[in-house]
């Protein structure tokens, strides 16, 4: 089976000059990158609306469908929407909130990802809410799963309808080089498999890999933090990178990695104009 | 008395080659051993060097750590003909992630989107 796996790679790596040619990653704007991206997936998925993408394989598998709906009707994701609100609520030790980092509010999706253009790199809303807490004298919360997965419920709860809007700021070449660095993640092939993000969620979005079918890369951005099945509880966006990975068999990045983060840039820029709808449930 | 004199000699003769053939098998299987740990541990450090290097360029694969755990309990149990051949795998692992990730570096679209 090595052996066999071994053969299969090295075909591959020798294919991937000639037959799965790429442009460079700075041959195209991101306007230009969003327009292509949107024109491949209407064209791939006819008939569904562009927010619509937002709900994953669910728009685009009706079978899958009836059961998500089903799921829907006594989200498993509720409980945490309430203990991320009585996070929200609770003082931390000096007496501050959250709210004193987010004074608009818990409704921030819309603000995360963007480019922080003083500190010269992308920030996430996971980790804006730890500075919040190590701000506050507290400890800062695990990145993947558990209580960080609560307040972020919480927060995307009250951001559901808020359009993805990330803004690469004109000019600022380090802001693009971070898009572009995420943009290259998405379409490199790694690890021992040899796939890109995008062989799964773009060339093959809508086809079976065993028994699930691949959802599109449009709108994978809006439902986080995520209650999968499989996980039997709630995960970041970056468990799920992570993951994903892990699945083609190259050495994962730790959440909030700058890989991920640019990555995060990048592939939520490519949703720009779908509404949040997190918290959501997955297979 | 001759006879017996030559009878004797002849054990003797034959007794020092037998001890001389059991001694020197001993020591062919040493020398083999060492030398079989000796190659063992030039790939291992090889393999290592491949790892870091794939790692320089954020293209380790998942599993070398493991190949390499594994190589190093076979070589702990003076498996080397194991330990070898899991080091080179995971030689060949590092190579490959390293050449992966240059091939790659700063891929954009795929032909396919247009």
């Amino acid at each position: 089976m090595k052996k066999q796996l071994v053969a299969v790679l090295a075909i591959s790596l020798l294919a991937t000059g000639s037959a799965f040619a790429n442009k460079k990653a700075t041959d195209t704007t991101p306007e230009e990158d969003l327009k292509v991206y949107r024109d491949y997936f209407m064209k791939k998925f006819p008939g569904v609306p562009l927010n619509e993408f937002q709900n994953g394989v669910y728009a685009i598998d009706k079978v899958s469908r009836d059961s998500w709906e089903a799921i829907e009707e006594f989200p498993p994701y509720e409980p945490m929407i309430e203990e991320g609100e009585e996070m929200w609520n609770k003082p931390f030790a000096n007496g501050k909130t959250y709210s004193s980092c987010f004074p608009d509010g818990p409704a921030q999706r819309k603000n995360y990802p963007r480019w922080d253009a003083k500190r010269k790199m992308v920030v996430t809303l996971p980790m804006m809410v730890n500075e919040c807490r190590e701000k506050n004298g507290e400890k800062p919360l695990k990145w993947a799963k558990g209580p960080i997965t609560r307040i972020l419920s919480y927060m995307a709860y009250e951001s559901r309808g808020q359009k993805t809007h990330v803004v690469i700021p004109k000019g600022d070449a380090d802001a693009l080089a971070a898009y572009n660095d995420g943009k290259s993640f998405y379409f490199a092939r790694r690890g021992q498999l040899n796939f890109s993000c995008a062989s799964c969620h773009v060339e093959s979005a809508g086809q079976h890999i065993r028994t699930d079918i691949l959802s599109p890369a449009l709108g994978q951005t809006t439902g986080w933090p995520v209650y999968r099945s499989k996980w039997g509880e709630l995960g970041t966006l970056h468990r799920r990178f992570k993951g994903c990975n892990k699945q083609v068999r190259a050495k994962p990045f730790k959440p909030q990695h700058r890989q991920y983060r640019n990555l995060e840039y990048f592939l939520t820029h490519m949703s720009n104009g779908i509404e949040y709808n997190g918290p959501s449930a997955r297979k | 008395m001759k006879r017996m004199l030559l009878f004797m000699s002849m054990v003797a003769v034959l007794g020092v080659a037998g001890c001389a053939s059991t001694s020197g098998d001993s020591m062919h299987k040493a020398a083999a051993a060492a030398t079989a740990a000796e190659a063992y541990q030039q790939l291992l450090a090889e393999a290592r060097a491949a790892r870091k290097k794939a790692a320089s360029v954020d293209g380790e694969w998942r599993d070398i750590g493991k190949i390499l755990k594994k190589a190093e309990a076979a070589a702990s149990k003076g498996d080397y003909a194991k330990a070898t051949k899991l080091a080179e795998y995971a030689k060949f692992q590092g190579e490959m992630g390293y050449k992966q990730a240059i091939s790659q570096r700063g891929v954009g679209n795929p032909d396919y989107l247009n």
